[in-house]
This record gives C-alpha cells, structure tokens and sequence, in this order.
C-alpha cells in the first residue's frame, strides 16, 4: 500500500490503472478462494476515475489517495448491503459508512468490496456456511482454514485481491487470520479506533484495525482511521500520532519481553523455533530481549473471556434468536444459547478478572517496551481439523486458535501479527507483539524493523 | 475438574428464566456447550480475587 500510494501520488501509476488490476485479479481467483461477499466495480471505477481526476487537477484526497482497499462485511457501507456473514441480513443496505469507513474514504481510500467473515464474527476457523468456506491460499492441495473471524480479509491481503483490508477482533479475529494467512494485522488499542458503525460481538472486547501486507501499511492505513469519535464514547480523546513516521528501524536498547510460559511452552515446536528465532532476529538488531513470565493470569484469560463474550452476544442477538433462529448456521446459533446460561454474577467476575489480566500485563509492560509470543500455537489446521497436538498436550481447533491472542483483548493493549517464518509444509507462522496502551507506534515501529531484517512478509502464496 | 451435568429440565428453566422459550431438540444440542460453559464458570469462581477488586465495566481510555 505504501509504495502503491507512493507511486500513484508520483503519477507513476493511476488510481483507474490500480482499481482495474485488482477488479481483475479478483475476478480470476475469487470464485476459487471465497475472500469477496461482495464486489463493487462500478463504484470503485467511478471513485477512481474521480481519485485520478483530482489528482491531475493538482489536488491531494490524503494519503490514501487512489489506493484500493476492501472492508470485513461488519463495516456499515451506505447503499453497499453489510451481511455480517449471515443470511439474516443479506439485504441489509446502511443508510451510512460506519466512521472508519467515512475516514478511509476521506483520506482517498477506494473500497472494493466487502470480505467474507465468520457469521456474526462468531469463530475463530475463518468457516461460513453461507457464503462459502475462505480459502488460505498458502496451500493449493489441501482446503485449509484461513482463519477468522477476519477470514476473507486475511485471504484478500495474502492473495492480492486487495492491498490492505480491515478486520475486527473480539478474541484473536485480526491476528488469527494474520497469522495463518501470512500477513501482518493489528489490533489497535481499546478505544484508539471508533467502532461506529461495525456490527458488534461482544462490545466491550470488539477491536477493529488494519490488515496490511507490512507494518509500514498498517501504520499507513492506522492514521487516518485512529482518534476520537464522539459516535463512540469508548474512544479515546489522545492525539493521535504520526506513525509512519516512528517507523525508522532503530530497537536499539529496546526491552523486549518473551513470553515463553503458556505462549512458547504452549506451542508446536516449528511455531516455538520460529519466534525464538525472530526474538533472537530482534536481539541481533540492538534490542533487550529477556523472558518474562504472566502464566499465572493467563490461564485465567478462557474463564473470564467466555461469560464477556456469551452475554454481550447473546444480548446484540436474542430478539434475532427469537424469531429468526432458524436462518443462523446451526453452530453460530448453539454457542449463542449458551450466554442464556450465564448470569450477572458471572459476567462481574469476569470483569474482575479482566482487572487481574490487564494489570499483570501493564506491570510487564512496565519493565518492557514490548512483549513477543506466537500469534497461534499452530499453522492453518486442515479445514476438517477438530483436534491438534499443541506444545503442553491436545486441544480442540478453535480453543487453540484464539489461546494466545484472547488475553490481549481481555486486556486491550494493542497487538500486532507478522509473519515470521513457515513450516516444513510451506506455511506462514505468525509473531505477536504486545505494547503498551495506545502505543501503538512501538508496536509497529518493532514490526517493522523485523520486517527490514527479515523477507517474510514479503514472500508469496503461488496461485493459478 | 469434573464436567458438571446438566440435565433436560434444568436447561428448560434456565432458557426459560433467561427468556427463551427453546424446544427440548434445541436444548439437547445445545447441552454440551453448557456443560463447556458451567466448567468455565466453576473455574472462574475458583480464581483468587482481592476484596476490592472491582469490574472493568469498560476498559479504561484516556
């Protein structure tokens, strides 16, 4: 995005030019991987030929002027349906953008179209059994998960149907498919990025952010979306900072923690080898690095996220239970009931416990700039995967999937996922890196020298 | 920590105080998440809480 956004401003390249590229590499993988909803030629045409306009005329939109770009279909889009992934809202048409939308649009982003997604952002295997099953592109023999919630965002990125994409991430949605899709994504901050506008699933653990080639994308597509919008009063009114401009490659003397309790000890060991490797990447390019132990908490992070999760979607869901239970995917509709089952003591303890999480974490981060773990304890699982192997014992798929990323929005810090590495088998492991509240800068800043001392996120998924 | 079982006409009574006026089919597909869930719970009663530890509502922003 960066360099495309470099080379349309140059006039190297026209905004038509790009659009037309995309539409078209869309077109001819898209029936096969499942990462579109929904397309919008006409209207990305016609906002390019006018980005292309303005752009001879001398006129900057921002700078995200004439760069494509597509949105998890739970961002509210006028005159564009926003599905959520499900058959219960397949003609829901917005009457307007949801705010990181609008901002996107007015820094002179042109949006494609809208990404598959888990139903409702209910699940971390990137499945949806009504618009069909994402496909990771990292591996053409075998039907693997991509990943989700944020599956067709994931698959988009990695397979260059869109240069940057937004996601959403309640338990991992962001990171997840960042990971097994070998892109980079980021979870910003509670409150750093409005979520006016995005259907939610559990409101008060729903992040939204960016999901990018390359840290530098992401710091890109970050500004413009970051900073207060008094349409959501969870967001913050801190200024918001330059943060393309920290990225600048230097860690030296930075502290960085590596979590090896639960995250490393609770891996497989291609994974564990991967982010030793990348910790001792960052070592060798003038950073801290030593370990840093939060098992203690972290273990609570399954007991307290369920009832948070359980009743606030249950309570975005039960009229839609009541009378149209029938038109959910029958999985999405089970784990929905389940919140019936958990009452107000329970969520207020899982509240007191999220206190537990968030100050163990702060105390890390207070000793440490930023802290490093595997984003997944595996690769992509094969889609009909139920069970795997993990470093500490067997687990089912989807309590793997969301292990290490679920703590982190229990706590709110921002995370980031990058790619660090690939099995033997050819796919993408993911590292996160965990800062400081509203720090986002470091967090990126990390990312980004990682990626200026290693190929990773460069490399791609060879498809027809 | 042992699953704690659940049965038919507890699960009528708990969709029922919740609102939900749910089938026995439904109920009976839905039992092994309660079960996932009451284990949850019991092990969220077991975590060690200050006195005045107090909920986060929202999480903090500045």
């Amino acid at each position: 995005m960066t360099e495309l956004a470099r080379l349309i401003a140059t006039k190297a390249v026209s905004p038509v030019e790009v659009v037309r590229v995309h539409l078209d590499r869309i077109a001819a993988l898209d029936p096969g991987l499942k990462a579109y909803i929904t397309v919008c030629p006409e209207r990305a045409l016609d906002v390019a030929r006018a980005s292309e306009g303005a752009l001879m005329a001398g006129q900057s939109l921002g700078p995200l002027h004439g760069v494509p770009y597509a949105l998890k279909d739970l961002y509210d889009t006028a005159g564009i349906r926003t599905t959520g992934g499900s058959r219960i809202f397949a003609e829901r048409v917005p009457q307007a953008d949801a705010t990181v939308a609008h901002r996107l649009g007015h820094a002179g982003a042109i949006l494609l179209g809208k990404l598959n997604m888990v139903e409702f952002a209910y699940g971390p295997e990137g499945l949806n059994s009504h618009y069909g099953h994402s496909r990771n592109p990292w591996d053409r023999a075998a039907h693997r998960m991509a990943g989700g919630s944020s599956s067709g965002s994931g698959v988009a990125v990695a397979a260059g149907l869109a240069p940057g994409a937004l996601g959403s991430d309640t338990g991992g949605s962001i990171r997840i498919p960042a990971s097994l899709c070998g892109i980079t994504g980021l979870k910003p901050t509670y409150g750093r990025v409005s979520r006016s506008g995005v259907l939610p699933l559990a409101w008060s653990m729903d992040h939204v952010g960016p999901m990018t080639r390359s840290a530098a994308d992401c710091a890109l597509m970050l500004g413009p979306m970051a900073g207060y919008d008094a349409a959501d009063p969870s967001t913050s009114v801190l200024p918001v900072p330059d943060y393309a401009a920290a990225l600048n490659g230097d860690i030296k003397g930075l502290r960085i923690g590596l979590l090896r309790a639960f995250f490393l000890e609770g891996a497989t060991p291609e994974v564990r080898s991967a982010v030793e490797a990348a910790a001792a990447t960052l070592a060798g390019g003038g950073a801290v690095v030593d370990e840093v132990d939060l098992a203690a908490v972290m273990t609570h992070a399954a007991a307290a996220s369920m009832p948070i999760v359980a009743c606030e979607a249950l309570a975005y869901h039960a009229d839609l239970l009541r009378t149209r239970a029938a038109e959910y995917d029958p999985d999405i509709a089970r784990r929905l009931r389940v919140g019936a089952f958990v009452g107000g003591m329970h969520y207020l303890r899982a509240q007191q416990v999220r206190a537990l999480v968030r100050d163990a974490v702060d105390a890390a981060l207070a000793r440490h700039d930023v802290l490093l773990a595997p984003s997944t304890p595996i690769a992509a699982p094969a889609l009909d995967a139920r069970e795997v192997s993990l470093g500490d014992g067997p687990a089912d798929v989807r309590s793997a999937l969301i292990r290490f990323t679920r703590p982190f929005n229990l706590s709110g810090h921002p995370a980031c996922s990058l790619p660090c590495g690939f099995t033997a088998a050819g796919l993408p492991v993911g590292l996160q890196v965990v800062g400081r509240p509203f720090d986002e800068a470091t967090v990126l800043r990390v990312a980004d020298a990682f990626q200026r001392l290693t190929d990773f996120h460069a490399r791609r998924p060879v498809l027809g | 920590m042992t699953t704690p079982a659940i049965d038919l006409d507890s699960l009528r009574r708990g969709a029922r105080l919740a609102g939900f006026d749910w089938s026995d089919a439904e109920l009976e597909e839905i039992r092994p998440q309660v079960e996932g869930a009451l284990r949850l719970l019991r092990a969220l009663e077991a975590i060690p809480l200050r006195e005045d530890a107090e909920p986060t509502t929202l999480y903090r922003t500045v």
